[in-house]
């Protein structure tokens, strides 16, 4: 015991040079002593010494003790003083940080040794549950170090903790009864612990939930002092919100528990708030509470959650307190913007949500709509970029699907309503499109382009807006005026806009694109973009939207002008564009990274304003009409010339030509048929006559034969006999020859009754007229075999035999 | 939206026998024939009255399938009532009761109200389980006992309502801890205890509870 004091002495500091034992010895010496020593003192006494060489001497004290810890955690377990130096020590040798301490004694060591001995530890499942049966002893010696060690733990190998979390029985129940402790430094830890444990796991987050997490957890943040406690206020609310980020089933839960009513007592601003004013950690608060209000609304989330969540931030006032915050002053801008999203997302898709925040006034003199004063900060250059991207937002929620905010838009920009004050929002929004900052023409041209959305009416309505360009002038129409200015602006964000509000407004709206045509020089700079090839810098984007807006003229033309008919258009394409670079250049848009940022989501996220270009809803219109625009130009083409291939994709190409392959074989193949079918028909013709040629000389044969009978009987001893006696041999010859040429006739026969199986085979028409044929041929047979006995008998008929021989050749 | 008392639910049973399809059918009072298999848990809620008072049903349906077992015994302690499903069309699905019973059983607290359920009433022809082999389980293991059908409707509202019922009478015998929430069982808001300052000291004292278990 002295020599170990001495030694530890020497190890701690004070202590001469000279024979100083090195690290790893004496780490070696005390693990020994844990592991062989009898008396709890003396192994307490070395595991507090581990403890405090563990972090000098991490790698020693993990490599040769991590067991030995193991073990004094199963055997001295009643011992709280011993457990709590064993957890320390595993906590330290485990942690994901460096120590300075050991840095300095280890320079050159640049794997993660925490990690590795987490990894070590965790290799046994059951070291985890013992470690969550320690969380259960109250004395504050174990418990809190159990919930330290635990921490490191799942921040180094989260996902093999959850998964043996998850399979240990009461392993959640035993984590969340911590957040009712009162030692408050434990509680703390324990709501940091959860909140690492519940990263990306929906099963963990919705057990914690199902054991009451939230709570707990809004007791905390009451006991705390709500928005205006300490950084435990905003440790609570990002567990919250890591239970509920996209765990529908959770955000069900939290609507259905009425946790939403539990949060509009957060937003209320002490009187004096301008005084005080807001703290850092405040704002940390604040904003974390905001964001649990747009998680439960989020865009992404069940168009069942949304709007039930909807409906009850409206009920429970917390809209109301939302919009208070929005026309409060000194609230800083990073709450304010945060603010003017969740107002945003709250009101989203919602009739009665957006008719509640279209009355909202701004306590101005005189009072304005909440709105104008919005659409008054993103118009304005000096106001904080994020701020300004948020009213847009805000704004285009309020005309998501909300037919009626869009035509009250609409209505502040028609001459009849020019009279009134010049702040009006379409007003506002006017001034923005043709102002000298680019950003706020991009703003401002989006936002009119939510206008029209989805409602042919407004589309019309807003055709009718006439602007004074200047003193004197005729008024020009607001598209004609959008249509000019995008062939003189040089900024490429400024076009990009313009181009997104054409393009909103002309799609599915003829009369629009009549108007456009008609600017004079329009389609010539269309047909410049489109076809120009050098691109630096997202100039890719702009070609692609000139090739849109060009496709939108030939798919809504009502064909009223002759120059620019569809015919004419799409043939104007095809020649001065090329059918192939036309649709690379459409193409390219949905392929730009720009464009998959912003189909992403809704909301507009850019940390730059060079990165705004293109908009949500722009995207999923190009999405719907991309296709039919190159599907009507192939339309067109093929009209005019013929089938395309060009306006097919790769892949439909392919399946074309296969299909042309296919095609051609089988014509092929029936062109070969009918030949055959032709041959053999020709054959049976010939057959047939053969045959028909046959029977009749048979008839000739029998006819003389019997004539010839007749007259032998009635003079035998004619002497005109004599020729025929001479020819007798003759006779007999010829006799042979018609045998054998019967013969031939029967083999002939034969072969034709081959091939007439041949045709049966091959049609069916053929078959029944070989049948017959076959029927005949037999008769024919046995004609000739009959015939054949009779001329066997007779001896004469010299014609008729030569006849016969002549025809069968 | 306040209540008197907040009940949890848990439906446990086989896969497929059709869990999902009775909380739809109770929440939404849809039927939805083809439903993608449940992941780990999911949550559904619905207000009932009785004894005219307003009860709210919190309700997890967890994963009948055997890889999720050990993620949805984790509910099984802060359940005041469970629904155990089988399917009347397949014999199986009733012979692995033992195993589900045995399972809540273990796991949650004993006064957990079980309620046995005969599923797919609808489907006569190709019943494979008596009726009275259903009763005569449920009478062996203390179990209340009824035949739905999710498709139909049939007896759903009465298995949901009857066992809150049941819970409801155990409150008003005392037998369960209303003020433990980890029971499964909430005061609704206005229902506040009589003593303020009980619900905070009663659930430090089942924390310490569980510590000794």
């Amino acid at each position: 015991m002295e020599y170990f004091r001495s030694g530890l002495k020497s190890v701690l500091g004070s202590s001469t040079p000279g024979n100083q034992p090195t690290g790893a010895e004496i780490v070696e010496r005390l693990v020994s002593r844990v592991s062989t020593s009898t008396l709890l003192e003396d192994r307490r006494d070395a595991c507090r010494a581990l403890k405090a060489l563990s972090k000098k001497y991490r790698l020693e004290v993990g490599a040769q003790g991590l067991d030995v810890l193991k073990q004094v955690l199963e055997l001295d377990r009643s011992d709280c003083e011993i457990i709590g130096y064993c957890l320390d020590t595993l906590c330290n040798i485990t942690s994901k940080e460096t120590f300075e301490e050991e840095n300095e004694n280890n320079i050159n060591m640049n794997v993660n040794v925490g990690e590795q001995f987490t990894e070590m530890f965790l290799k046994n499942t059951d070291n985890v549950t013992l470690i969550l049966s320690f969380l259960e002893e109250y004395d504050f010696r174990v418990r809190w170090p159990a919930v330290r060690l635990m921490t490191s733990l799942v921040s180094s190998k989260p996902k093999d903790v959850q998964d043996i979390i998850l399979v240990s029985p009461m392993g959640v129940s035993k984590l969340m009864d911590l957040l009712l402790e009162n030692r408050e430094v434990i509680r703390n830890d324990a709501v940091l612990l959860l909140t690492n444990l519940t990263k990306s796991n929906a099963n963990m987050q919705k057990i914690v939930a199902f054991e009451n997490a939230f709570d707990r957890l809004f007791d905390i943040i009451k006991d705390e002092g709500r928005t205006d406690g300490g950084i435990v206020v905003e440790d609570c609310l990002l567990l919250m919100l890591n239970l509920l980020k996209n765990n529908n089933s959770n955000i069900n839960f939290f609507h259905e528990g009425a946790y939403l009513q539990k949060i509009p007592p957060m937003f209320e601003l002490p009187s004096n708030l301008e005084e005080i004013g807001w703290s850092p950690q405040k704002i940390s608060n604040f904003l974390c509470v905001l964001q649990l209000i747009r998680t439960v609304v989020s865009p992404n989330n069940s168009a069942q959650i949304i709007t039930a969540c909807q409906k009850t931030i409206r009920n429970t006032n917390l809209l109301e307190a939302l919009s208070n915050i929005l026309m409060a002053s000194g609230v800083p801008a990073d709450i304010l913007t945060e603010t003017i999203n969740a107002v945003g997302e709250v009101i989203r898709g919602n009739l009665t949500n957006q008719e509640y925040f279209a009355n909202v006034l701004a306590p101005s003199n005189p009072p304005r709509p909440a709105i104008v004063v919005l659409l008054m900060s993103m118009v304005n250059e000096k106001q904080p970029f994020p701020l300004r991207c948020a009213v847009l937002y805000c704004f285009e929620c309020f005309l998501f699907k909300n037919e009626i905010g869009q035509e009250l838009v609409v209505q502040t920009l028609l001459p009849s309503n020019s009279g009134m004050s010049n702040l009006s929002m379409g007003q506002i929004l006017c001034s923005g499109l043709f102002s000298n900052d680019h950003l706020s023409i991009w703003f401002s041209a989006v936002a009119l382009s939510h206008c029209l959305i989805e409602n042919p009416a407004q589309k019309e309505q807003l055709l009718r807006v006439l602007l004074a360009t200047s003193l004197g002038a005729q008024p020009i129409s607001l598209l004609q005026q959008s249509a000019v200015f995008l062939q003189h602006t040089s900024k490429l964000q400024a076009k990009l806009g313009i181009m997104m509000l054409l393009a909103q407004w002309m799609s599915y709206s003829p009369e629009a694109v009549r108007v456009f045509l008609n600017v004079p020089g329009s389609m010539a700079f269309l047909t410049a973009q489109t076809s120009a090839s050098e691109f630096d810098n997202n100039e890719e984007l702009l070609q692609g939207l000139c090739a849109f807006l060009m496709g939108l003229c030939v798919l809504y033309n009502d064909n009223s002008i002759q120059n620019y008919s569809k015919e004419n258009l799409s043939q104007l394409i095809e020649k001065r564009v090329g059918i192939d670079t036309y649709c690379k250049k459409l193409v390219e848009i949905s392929r730009h990274e720009v464009y998959a940022k912003a189909a992403k989501q809704p909301q507009i996220k850019a940390k730059h304003s060079s990165e705004l270009l293109l908009e949500f809803e722009f995207c999923k219109l190009l999405k719907s009409l991309e296709g039919v625009i190159i599907q009507a130009l192939g339309v067109q083409r093929e009209l005019s010339n013929g089938m395309s291939e060009l306006s097919l994709n790769e892949h439909e190409n392919a399946l074309l030509l296969q299909y042309k392959e296919l095609i051609r074989d089988q014509d092929k193949k029936l062109q070969d048929m009918q030949k055959s079918i032709n041959n053999l028909q020709k054959i049976n013709h010939t057959l047939e006559a053969q045959m028909k040629e046959l029977q009749d000389t048979n008839t000739q044969l029998t006819d003389q034969n019997t004539l010839l009978k007749a007259q032998l009987a009635v003079n035998p001893s004619v002497v005109t006999n004599g020729p025929i006696q001479v020819d007798s041999p003759v006779q007999h010859s010829n006799e042979s020859v018609l045998l054998e040429k019967i013969k031939i006739l029967e083999q002939e026969k034969s072969e034709a009754e081959n091939e007439l199986n041949r045709v049966r085979k091959d049609q069916d028409d053929l078959l029944e007229l070989m049948t017959d044929q076959d029927s005949k041929l037999n008769n024919f047979k046995q004609r000739l075999r009959e015939l054949g006995e009779t001329i066997e008998d007779d001896d004469s008929d010299v014609e008729n035999n030569s006849e016969g021989a002549e025809n069968e050749s | 939206m306040s209540y008197a008392y907040l009940f949890k639910y848990i439906i446990i049973g086989d896969t497929g026998v059709g869990k999902s399809c009775l909380l739809l059918q109770f929440t939404d009072k849809r039927f939805q024939p083809v439903h993608d298999l449940t992941i780990g848990v999911e949550f559904g809620a619905r207000m009932i009255t009785i004894d005219s008072k307003q009860i709210k049903l919190q309700i997890w349906d967890t994963a009948g399938q055997e890889a999720f077992r050990s993620i949805t015994r984790s509910y099984y302690r802060g359940a005041a009532g469970a629904l155990l499903v089988y399917d009347i069309t397949r014999r199986e699905t009733f012979n692995h009761l033992t195993t589900w019973l045995d399972d809540a059983r273990q796991h949650s607290n004993s006064n957990m109200v079980i309620m046995l359920i005969g599923n797919k009433s609808d489907l006569e022809s190709r019943r494979e389980v008596k009726k009275e082999e259903g009763e005569a389980f449920a009478r062996e293991h203390g179990l209340v006992f009824m035949e739905t059908s999710a498709k139909t409707a049939a007896n759903v509202e009465e298995a949901f309502i009857n066992t809150a019922k049941e819970i409801y009478e155990k409150i008003q015998e005392g037998v369960f801890d209303i003020n433990n929430e980890a029971n499964g069982i909430k005061i609704g808001p206005q229902h506040s205890p009589t003593n303020p300052s009980l619900p905070g000291s009663g659930s430090s004292g089942g924390s310490q509870g569980s510590g000794c278990c």
